[in-house]
């Protein structure tokens, strides 16, 4: 009884949090130009039309691509040092480090996209897409610093002290324990900067400067002259890579792990 | 005494010099240590740029004075400031426009927040209690959602709470408006602002604005709430049970003492996340109730294009929210001064 | 001189010293353990030997060369660990191989090593086997095989039994010791459990509180404890008080002689170790030194052998004899104790801090009580 409360309790969030979405994707199949619901003469026309004749669609889908596999590759490069740092040494340095790397995550983003379009009309670059991938790349740094960190704590040190009396210098204890130990939670980093990416909406409006779009902005500013099916296709290919990528993560890493559960309490 | 003390010292501090020396070739450090440096200067450099450097631009570009028909100038101008708080004429008159976005941007990120919270705290209780592979599973969702762009879900509550689909619709063709008409109650509704003479109406309005914003941080909430739930001790639930508690005295008396503070730092977080929410506020909430972060896009951006005011309001939200991460930073330091 | 040399080793961490000055000698191929209970300084010794901490102070040296400075991956010992450390993820074979694929041995010569050192070590057919495949005992294998690897010049285990279970453990005693003795390898073992130490070593050093309390065979060890501690450390002693009177030693009204007149001044005290198998029962009337009376107040028989609790007026004396043998005594009974003379040991008086006031102390009792 009280089992089937908590699961009802349950399911009933995942069926309200699930309930817009669910409409989205279900919109993408009107046959008409509005979004209506139910679908109005349901057809897969819109995908054709998002993926393959609607060139608009398919080269923010191309940014969209661009700026979140740059800005992952990026804060994973910047990112992992730091956390290779603060798990080795420990120093204010790397603390300060840390601390400013993890900073734009943290703050309401409005703002940081305010500074950022600040910073490139003075050095220019704004509406360039390599500022996007910068941009993005500072505000999402903070996922793959934290999932690094974890990686690293989860090295079990007895291994870097047998490898020591193996005859492993710091380098070579690096790329032959460390490197491959951490590539999942690196992996999973990198992945989850990804998705935030695509998502992503306010900061790239303001770097953007209309000059370019993702497609996220594609749909917002096609929103003036309404939704319209085409852009349910969107919201469709988003959720699904989501749900891959955290699928993914779920699979080959150690989900619960990642988002803070006690590593010992493997099964309860 | 001391003197042996000193040489004993010096002995060792000496030992030990020889000790870091010959540890590795000197040749060698040199050349790591300087490796070493350069990346970590590269990246500290990059750091100062890319992430500090906007947020200094945009308390100094928060001072510039705007010039009539132009662009602006860099200043030392707090008018912007006054502007925000008692509005232009001031000290003449005060207009209180801006206090009052910032009164509706904390009082929807606080609503927001707090819904979010009220669903998401049982949700995630029960989904700690969960095996490992079922709590993998739901993550996945979790995060699905999300990651789930703020764009795409203010297209599903549009739909969903839209005139000619959605829910007035389905209350019309269910016959639930009629019953609403005779009761009384879409009168009711009016007064609320939620109907209009034919029908409910959602949109716009400040129930839709703050549930889609409950909405939009719900999935943040379970995610930050997650970690201290699922560290609970689980021997200290079964022990008050074998003491006569039952499900809810647990909570009451064990699971909420324990998670408190957790629970006061998370609803920080996402009170600081929502004051920042743009799409939801365009969408949901009639001009006369739209918050800073809209005014701050149409001063950079849109129409009135004065750049040091809209740094100016982005400065006062980001004090704001300042003023909670730190509080939130202090609380988390707090529980784990407790947990130890 | 060959073999390690360890001289005047310590080492102080902020206040606390975890050793202080080890002087010992590991003659080559010959395998000593360290012996002590948790937190005697064992393992930071191992550590150190190993070249994993520094010493805040001392020397070592390899056969003639110091190697104080030496990093440890320039030492290369092979070193087994408590949770045997191996890299999950690699393989097998690719663990046993690890020391050589870093130094550049080319992959078909290391491959071959490794397999060896598998056949070595009896895991011939698990080459390409996950680490979690493992079983305990397999993986123990397997970080034996892969410290060997490297061709080390001394060998080092840390408590290598103790993630195994009893059973398992008393094998894999006999075989690393033979192991060992194959490849005739100066080894260095370090343990909590007396009987592990007993079982395979040449040598034993008893440590505690960061000193080395005696260095000798197990043999030596066992019969001729030099103090209380290794008396209550290896095996189950009692523990009587007593005063030197005029060569003899006193409990109460009952006198004591050893084998050779202690040589304490009049009214000292001193404490009397005897083990139980060196104690016998004997009548209540008898009239003979060397022995108390007191009631018996608990019988067990354990296997091979008895033990028989006697509520002494100088404490209780635990009593073994052989299962068979006859006289049987019940409880509540009064008898007398006598300790033979040759086995009793006297050392100056002042409980020890590790027998603390127990008087029967076993290896696993000490251990708590020293932690």
């Amino acid at each position: 009884m009280k089992a089937a409360l908590k699961h009802g309790f349950m399911l009933i969030c995942a069926a309200y949090i699930s309930l817009p979405i669910v409409i989205v994707c279900l919109s993408a199949l009107n046959g008409g130009r509005s979004m209506l619901f139910p679908p109005k003469d349901p057809t897969f026309a819109r995908f054709w039309e998002f993926f393959v004749s609607e060139p608009v669609w398919l080269r923010s889908m191309e940014n969209s691509i661009i700026v979140a596999l740059a800005s992952a590759t990026l804060a994973v490069l910047i990112t992992w040092p730091i956390a290779y740092d603060q798990w080795k040494r420990n120093t204010a340095f790397s603390r300060a480090l840390t601390g400013l790397a993890g900073l734009p995550f943290a703050l309401p983003p409005i703002v940081f996209g305010v500074g950022l379009s600040f910073l490139w009309t003075f050095v220019g670059g704004l509406g360039n897409i390599f500022t996007g991938i910068l941009s993005h790349t500072a505000l999402l740094a903070a996922l793959p610093l934290v999932t690094i960190s974890i990686g690293l704590q989860s090295i079990d040190r007895y291994h870097l002290d047998a490898a020591q009396t193996m005859g492993a210098d710091e380098p070579t204890s690096l790329r032959t324990i460390i490197l491959p130990q951490t590539l999942s939670y690196t992996l999973s980093g990198f992945f989850f900067v990804v998705v935030l990416s695509f998502h992503e909406f306010i900061v790239i409006f303001f770097v953007s400067a209309s000059a370019y779009s993702t497609v996220t902005l594609q749909i917002f500013n096609s929103l003036r002259n309404g939704f319209t099916p085409t852009m349910a296709v969107g919201a469709i290919t988003f959720l699904l890579v989501s749900i891959a990528v955290f699928s993914a993560v779920a699979r080959y890493g150690d989900l619960p792990r990642l988002l803070g559960a006690d590593p010992a309490r493997k099964d309860n | 005494m001391s003197d042996l003390a000193t040489a004993s010292y010096l002995a060792q501090a000496d030992n030990e010099t020889r000790l870091n020396k010959t540890l590795r070739p000197p040749f060698d450090v040199v050349h790591r240590f300087s490796a070493q440096s350069i990346i970590m200067t590269t990246i500290a450099a990059i750091l100062l740029f890319v992430f500090l450097s906007p947020i200094l631009l945009v308390v100094a570009v928060s001072f510039g004075e705007k010039i009539e028909g132009a662009s602006w100038v860099w200043a030392f101008d707090p008018s912007n400031y006054a502007r925000v708080f008692v509005g232009i004429g001031w000290p003449d008159e005060i207009t209180l426009l801006y206090a009052y976005k910032l009164g509706y941007t904390l009082a929807y990120a606080v609503l927001g927040s707090l819904i979010a919270i009220a669903f998401a705290f049982p949700f995630t209780y029960f989904l700690s209690q969960c095996s490992r592979p079922v709590q993998a599973a739901w993550l996945v969702f979790i995060l699905a959602s999300l990651s789930m762009s703020e764009v795409f879900i203010v297209m599903g509550w549009d739909i969903m709470l839209s005139n000619r689909s959605g829910l007035p619709a389905l209350f019309k063709a269910t016959g639930v408006t009629e019953w609403l008409k005779e009761t009384g109650w879409l009168a009711v509704l009016k007064d609320w602002g939620l109907a209009n003479p034919r029908n409910v109406k959602f949109k716009t309005s400040q129930m839709a604005t703050v549930l889609t914003m409950a909405y939009l941080v719900w999935p943040y909430a379970v995610i930050l709430l997650y970690a201290p739930l699922s560290r609970i001790d689980r021997s200290m639930i079964e022990a008050a049970r074998t003491m006569g508690a039952g499900s809810f005295t647990v909570m009451r008396t064990v699971i909420v003492p324990v998670v408190r503070i957790p629970v006061m730092g998370t609803l920080l977080l996402l009170f600081v996340y929502l004051l920042g929410a743009y799409v939801t506020v365009t969408y949901f909430a009639e001009p006369a109730h739209q918050t800073l972060p809209v005014s701050i896009y149409e001063a950079i951006r849109g129409a009135t294009l004065n750049a040091p005011f809209g740094a100016a309001q982005a400065v006062v939200l980001l004090s704001t929210a300042g003023v909670f991460i730190f509080a939130s930073l202090w609380l988390s330091r707090l529980a784990e001064k407790r947990g130890r | 001189m060959a073999g390690l040399v360890l001289k005047d080793v310590r080492k102080i961490y902020g206040d606390v010293t975890a050793l202080q000055n080890i002087d010992l000698v590991f003659p080559s191929g010959k395998l000593t353990a360290l012996l002590g209970p948790s937190g005697c300084g064992k393992t930071t010794l191992l550590r150190i030997i190993a070249g994993l901490d520094t010493p805040t102070r001392g020397s070592l040296s390899l056969n003639g060369d110091d190697i104080t400075t030496l990093p440890a991956n320039k030492r290369k010992f092979g070193m087994v660990f408590q949770s045997f450390a191996l890299f999950p993820h690699l393989s097998v074979g690719e663990n046993v191989a690890y020391s050589l694929s870093i130094s550049g041995v080319e992959k078909s010569t290391r491959l071959k090593r490794a397999q060896e050192l598998l056949d070595l070590v009896q895991m011939a057919d698990f080459q390409d086997r996950r680490i979690g495949q493992l079983s305990g005992g397999q993986r123990q294998r397997v970080a034996i095989a892969r410290a060997l690897a490297q061709e080390p010049e001394v060998f080092l285990l840390d408590e290598p039994m103790s993630a195994l279970d009893a059973q398992l453990r008393e094998t894999m005693q006999v075989e690393l010791r033979l192991l060992q003795q194959q490849l005739n390898i100066t080894t260095i073992v370090v343990t909590h459990d007396q009987r592990e130490a007993m079982t395979m070593a040449d040598e034993i050093v008893v440590m505690s509180n960061g000193r080395s309390e005696q260095i000798g065979s197990p043999t030596d060890i066992y019969q001729r404890p030099e103090t209380p501690f290794v008396a209550s450390f290896i095996g189950k002693a009692n523990f009587i008080d007593g005063i030197v009177r005029g060569g003899r030693i006193f409990v109460g009204d009952d006198a004591f002689d050893l084998e050779k007149p202690a040589s304490f001044v009049d009214g000292a005290p001193v404490q009397l170790v005897c083990r139980p198998e060196n104690v016998e029962l004997c009548s209540v009337d008898e009239t003979s030194p060397n022995k108390l009376t007191g009631s018996v107040s608990f019988v067990r028989d354990v296997g091979p052998t008895r033990e028989v609790f006697v509520e002494t007026n100088a404490g209780r004396v635990i009593c073994e004899m052989p299962s068979s043998a006859g006289a049987f005594v019940a409880q509540g009974e009064n008898t007398g104790v006598r300790l033979r003379s040759n086995s009793l040991l006297c050392f100056p008086g002042q409980a020890p801090a590790a027998a603390g006031k127990q008087t029967l102390a076993s290896a696993s009792h000490q251990e708590n009580v020293a932690a």
